[in-house]
Order: structure tokens, then sequence, then C-alpha cells
């Protein structure tokens, strides 16, 4: 139980895969600029390395070898391919600002690191697990940066406006550097900068 | 694990993959086809400027409103028996760019325009789908130039061709449409 629960929680704090191994950043930059896509895209990802991660630890006995990074690919462009109609379907607007985004889940080194290093090693329960928490871990860093960037950028949270009209009058005004991809580059090297001596000290 | 026991196995998963890929692009077609659809039904409502437009009430508020539809050459919708939207299609930088333009019944006012875009610079070209660029339009009166008529607007600093080739677009597609507002006016 504790070892299995361990498989979600590690990758949220000391393994997590955005602040601690550095990948998935490209996708960071691009879809935090507002809270909601960056939900969607945490979602979207998790789902895609919790799936793949549990098919291909099902078929693992019986993939060959010598093509088992193209069974994985086709595992998980077909796992992308299926959430990209499944949001251009029922979630129009959203999968429109992610656009491109989505289907580049598919070369997220996260999806492909975790089938290589733990799901060609491992049973499909605990692959599952170990995927949905690397897709949690990458998601809630997304959720953080998206936090800060819509609240500070747009002075809104969700598209509802949270800054009250009042601190305008003041002459707050909000930073447009915020929105910009820089800006999504030094809030995670800042959640990196916080969480590094605690990670240390332990 | 030979080499033909890799080839069975990478054919049967491709025939499984595939047929799971086209039961899901069926199932979810209708649904796709029904949201592009009201995108354009709601950009054709936000250029004659009917405000607050979504996906839910477009099929509604587009029957509502939509007096007359033409297709063919000039293609064209009639918003509220007086304003005309035209429908646009040219080129930015990286790609392909539309949008559609509403005009006033008089034919030389411009009421509103939206703009969208496959794949110019964010932040640059990409501007070309803010309000703040598209409400430049708003109340515009067209200009003649040369052959053609144009709209003068503020082009985005840092994205020259995207904003020549706003302005191409609409002097393209405006073109052919004088004789017919010369008749309306």
């Amino acid at each position: 139980m504790s070892k299995n629960w361990n498989l979600i929680t590690a990758p949220l704090r000391k393994a997590n895969p955005v602040t601690v191994l550095i990948l998935g950043i490209c996708s960071a930059l691009a879809v935090t600029a507002k809270l909601k896509p960056a939900i969607v895209m945490a979602l979207s990802v998790t789902v895609v390395t919790g799936l793949s991660n549990f098919i291909i630890s099902l078929l693992r006995k019986g993939i060959p070898a010598k093509i088992r990074i193209i069974v994985q690919l086709i595992v998980v462009a077909t796992l992308v391919i299926l959430v990209d109609q499944f949001l251009k379907a029922f979630m129009y607007d959203v999968s429109k600002q992610l656009s491109v985004f989505v289907g580049l889940i598919i070369t997220n080194c996260i999806v492909m690191g975790r089938l290589e290093a733990f799901a060609m090693a491992h049973k499909p329960w605990e692959s599952l697990l170990d995927g949905l928490g690397n897709g949690l871990g990458y998601g809630s860093i997304l959720v953080i940066v998206a936090f800060c960037r819509e609240l500070f950028g747009s002075g809104t949270l969700l598209g509802y406006q949270v800054i009250p009209q009042g601190l305008y009058d003041f002459g707050y005004i909000n930073n447009g550097l915020m929105i910009l991809p820089p800006m999504a580059l030094i809030i995670i090297g800042i959640i990196i900068w916080l969480q590094k001596p605690e990670e240390d000290r332990k | 694990m030979n080499d033909r026991y890799i080839f069975r196995y990478i054919i049967i998963l491709v025939i499984v993959v595939s047929v799971l890929l086209s039961a899901a692009a069926m199932w979810l077609q209708p649904y796709q086809k029904r949201n592009q659809e009201n995108e354009k039904r709601i950009n054709i409502l936000k250029a004659a400027g009917i405000k607050d437009v979504n996906n839910d009430n477009a099929e509604a508020l587009f029957a509502q409103h939509c007096t007359a539809q033409q297709d063919g050459e000039l293609p064209m919708y009639i918003i509220d028996n007086q304003t005309t939207v035209i429908p646009m299609q040219g080129n930015g930088l990286w790609g392909p760019i539309w949008g559609y333009i509403a005009v006033a019944a008089d034919g030389k006012t411009v009421v509103g325009a939206v703009f969208d875009h496959k794949s110019e610079t964010p932040g640059l070209g990409a501007e070309i789908t803010t309000e703040g660029y598209q409400k430049q339009f708003s109340g515009k009166t067209m200009v003649k130039k040369g052959e053609t008529v144009s709209v003068e607007v503020d082009a985005i600093a840092g994205a020259t061709r995207t904003s020549k080739g706003v302005e191409n677009m609409i002097e393209q597609t405006l073109q052919k449409y004088i004789p017919y507002f010369e008749s309306h006016e």
C-alpha cells in the first residue's frame, strides 16, 4: 500500500518530472498563460502517461525488444490522437488554445521516459499509478505556473476577474511580461529554487 | 523472437490501432463538425457587431439574425437585413489567414471585422485575433485605393508581413464586391 502510494506521491515532489528531472519544459512554457488550458493540458498528459504506462506494461512481455520504441510510440500516438479528437469534439475553445501542444504530448519526454524506465519492467497496476503520478506531477507545476501567470498577467482566474477594480483605480496594472513565455521559465526557476533546499535537507 | 514474430506483432498492433482510431473518428466527427460550423457562425455574428455569442447559443442567434445568405462567386451573409458580412481568405507570414468583414447598408462603413490564422507568431502576427486589433475596424470608412477599396488601421509593430497580409486580403476580397456595393448605394 505505502509503496504504491509512493508511486503517486514521489513524482509530485522529490521526483517531479518538471522541477527535478527538468522534462516537459517546452509545453510548460507554452500553455500556461491561462489557467484553463493549463488544467486541460495537465489532465490530458495525466491520461496519456497513465494509460500508456498501463498498456505498455500489459504488453511488456510480448513486445519484441528490437522494435519496442516503435510499439511504445504507436501506443502513445494513438492515445494522444484520441485525446486530441475528444477535446476537439467536446472542448473546442480549449483545444484551439492548446493547438499543436496536444499533438506534441507524443514527444513529451515524460511519457516515453516513464515507458522505458518503468512500464517495461513493472506490473500494470504499479505502472498505471506511476504514470498517473508523473502526469499529476507535471500537471501540478503547470497549474501553479498558470495560476501565477493568469493572476498577475491578466488579473483573472479561469476567466473570472479576481483583482478588484479598486486596485486598478489606485494605479495597479497587469504585468504584461507575465503573459509572455519567458516569465513561465522564471516562475519554474523560482519553484525549483524554493523546492531544492527543502529536498536537500531530507 | 524471430523476424516473423516481430512482423506479425506489428501488423496486428497497427490493425487494432487503426480500427480503434477510425471508430473514434466516426463517433466524434458530428460533434467536431458542429463546433466548426458554430465557430463560423460566431465569427460572422461577431463581425456584424452582435455581442455575447458563444458555442451554445450560436445556432439560435444565427438563425435569428441571418436573414439571407449567398454562396458562389460572391459569398455573403446578410445580418438583420442591413449588414453584409463577407468572408475573406489570405496569406500571413507563415500560413493562411482568414476572417470576416461586415459592411453597413451604405456600402462604405465597416461595422466590424474578425480575423483568425493558422500559424502566425504568438505575440506578433497572432495579435490579429485580439479584440484590440479588430476593434480598430469598427466604424471606419472604406477608402478608395487604385482599383480597389481599403480600410486604414494601425498595423502591428513587429508583424509587418502579417499586417500586410491582412491588408492584401481585405483589398483583394473587397475589390470583387465593388459592383455589389455600388448597386446598393
